[in-house]
Order: C-alpha cells, then sequence, then structure tokens
C-alpha cells in the first residue's frame, strides 16, 4: 500500500508493473532533461544583453527545434506502444473472478469452482481491528493465487466505479451493461490495496479493494471456500 | 516519509529528488547516468573555454555536454539493466523448474543428457 505523503509508484507485484515503472523512469529522466535546457533558456533570455526584437529567417534553429521533439516523442511512444500492447495480452488465465461494483461495495463472484459470491464493505474506523489500516481494510478480501494468470470481469450494477490495484498496475472501468477485462500475474504473496477510481457518488472514497495473495498451494487447500 | 523496514529487509535510501521529481537515489542508473553527465558537461564546457575562451557558449557547450552525455549512459545502463533482469528471472525460472522436476521425467537435465547422448 502506499505510505504517508507518497507521490511516487508503488512497488510492482506484477509484471506489467515493473514494465510500467521502467517506462516512467525512462519518460522522467527525458522530462528532466528537458525541464533543465528549458530553465537554461530561461535563465538565458534574463541575463543576456541582446535586444534585438527584429529577429527573422533562423531556418537552422527552427528545423532542428522541429525535429527533436519528433525524435524526442517516438522515443517516448515506443516503449508505450510495446507496454499497451503487452498489457492486452491475455494469456490462458487458470481462474475467472467477476467484480461488481455498486454503490458503495464490491461483490465478487468465484464461479470456477462451486458458485462462491460474497459483498466487500469497507471497514468503519470503530470496527477496525488494532492495527488495522482507516478507509482501506475491508470485512472480505479477494483472496487469490500468486504466480497463476487470474482473469478479472469487471462491471458495475449501477453507476460507474473503477476497479484499480496500483501495486499490480491494474485499473479498469466497472460500467453498468458493459463486462470490461483485465488480466493479471502476481509475482509475490501479500495483501494490496486499491481504492474505488472513478466518481460514484457520496461514498466513492469508502468502497476500497483488497487483495491477500497466497501460494497456490495454499489457495488449492480451499481457504477461500470456507466462508 | 517512508513507512521503517522490516528487520532483515534492506533500508532504502533517503530520496533525493532533483528539479522536484526525479528521485535519483531510487531509479535504476538515474545517479550514474547524473553524475557521468555532470562530469561529461564540465570537461565540455571547460575544453571549450580553455580552446575559445568564450563564456557563454563555453556553457551553452556545457549544458549540451550534460544533455547528451546523461542521455548517453541513461540508454546504456538501461538497457544492459534490462539484459541483467531478463537474465535473473530465466535463472529464477530454471531454478524453480530445477527444484519442482528434479528426479522425474520432466527433469531438464534428464531431457538435456538425454538429447547429448543421442
Amino acid at each position: 500500500m502506499a505510505h504517508a505523503a507518497q507521490v511516487g509508484l508503488q512497488d510492482a507485484t506484477s509484471p506489467i508493473m515493473e514494465e510500467l515503472i521502467t517506462f516512467h523512469d525512462h519518460a522522467l529522466m527525458i522530462i528532466f532533461l528537458i525541464c533543465f535546457l528549458v530553465l537554461y533558456a530561461l535563465f538565458l533570455t534574463l541575463t543576456t544583453k541582446l535586444t534585438n526584437t527584429n529577429i527573422s529567417d533562423a531556418q537552422e534553429m527552427e528545423t532542428v527545434w522541429t525535429i527533436l521533439p519528433a525524435i524526442i516523442l517516438v522515443l517516448i511512444a515506443l516503449p508505450s506502444l510495446r507496454i499497451l500492447y503487452m498489457t492486452d495480452e491475455v494469456n490462458d488465465p487458470s481462474l475467472t473472478i467477476k467484480s461488481i461494483g455498486h454503490q458503495w461495495y464490491w461483490t465478487y463472484e468465484y464461479t470456477d469452482y462451486g458458485g462462491l459470491i460474497f459483498n466487500s464493505y469497507m471497514l468503519p474506523p470503530l470496527f477496525l481491528e488494532p492495527g488495522g489500516l482507516r478507509l482501506l481494510d475491508v470485512d472480505n478480501r479477494v483472496v487469490l493465487p500468486i504466480e497463476a494468470p487470474i482473469r478479472m470481469m469487471i462491471t458495475s450494477q449501477d453507476v460507474l466505479h473503477s476497479w484499480a490495484v496500483p501495486t499490480l498496475g491494474l485499473k479498469t472501468d466497472a460500467i453498468p451493461g458493459r463486462l470490461n477485462q483485465t488480466t493479471f500475474t502476481a509475482t509475490r504473496p501479500g495483501v494490496y490495496y486499491g481504492q474505488c477510481s472513478e466518481i460514484c457518488g457520496a461514498n466513492h472514497s469508502f468502497m476500497p479493494i483488497v487483495l491477500e495473495l497466497i501460494p497456490l498451494k495454499i489457495f488449492e487447500m480451499g481457504p477461500v471456500f470456507t466462508l | 516519509m517512508a513507512a521503517p523496514p522490516e528487520p532483515g529487509e534492506p533500508e532504502e535510501r533517503k530520496s533525493l529528488k532533483l528539479l522536484g521529481f526525479l528521485d535519483v537515489e531510487n531509479t535504476p542508473c538515474a545517479r550514474h547516468s547524473i553524475l557521468y553527465g555532470s562530469l561529461g558537461s564540465v570537461v565540455a564546457g571547460f575544453g571549450h573555454f580553455l580552446f575559445t575562451s568564450e563564456i557563454r557558449r563555453s556553457c551553452d557547450v556545457g549544458v549540451g555536454g550534460f544533455i547528451l552525455v546523461t542521455l548517453g549512459c541513461w540508454f546504456h545502463c538501461r538497457y544492459n539493466y534490462a539484459k541483467q533482469r531478463i537474465q535473473e528471472r530465466i535463472a529464477r525460472e530454471e531454478i524453480k523448474k530445477k527444484i519442482l522436476y528434479e528426479g522425474t521425467h520432466l527433469d531438464p537435465e534428464r531431457k538435456h543428457n538425454g538429447s547429448s547422448s543421442n
């Protein structure tokens, strides 16, 4: 989960998120260098003694400052498109979970093996256990195996919601009347948090998502089906 | 203001953010690229000044040198970092396969020895 005042990305828990972090670092370095150049140009503008305002015909400079940004954009776009198509790959998921957004809770359906359906409500602060996370902990977590491709089918029963888990690099809109699909493979066990990411009413900030990722061996023993 | 590290966990280095957003300490290859870029900038700028004695133009050359050297080091380092990550992933998968399948008919070493003896 994010710590207080965190502005950077969370650590990756899926290969896609690792790629996204790599791309983010790449884009940020380019942005830093452009900002540095612009600051230097600003400094030069403020400290120059040249005052001629009738300059024209700077063909070479105009060519350079047209072609260079185009090259920079290509350098950013190519890795971006690579990751975009990577996120759309569907690699034979082992498990399919349905996630349905409501005002203001999530319903999860494990229909592959038996018919487990449950609601996931945020725990009110009064009901939190000591050490529990305010506005993040829920009564029923989504328990999933690691190192297995998982398909999430996301929809909504009323208004727009969005199912997001930053550490997995996931954010998919829950749209009434439409079924959206996202797939992921988690690489390490743990408890991971997300929050609804599409404004959906008064309690939009109070319908979190909590994934409990456990080793496949333990998942197969059936802890998720003992509700 | 990161959470305190668990016992046994490596401590996260204090973040130093250039221009307020580029976290040099925690971004792989960033510190290395910026340092080499700074060195390149000083060498290029100072070298130009020694030859021409023009201060403003030497500063321009220095800035240009910084950008080019930083970019060059950055791409070189990130390419090697990506290659290393792929090799680590392959090694991890092979170790896992070895542990899971050692002694069985799916043992990769047995398959490899079988094909080399044929």
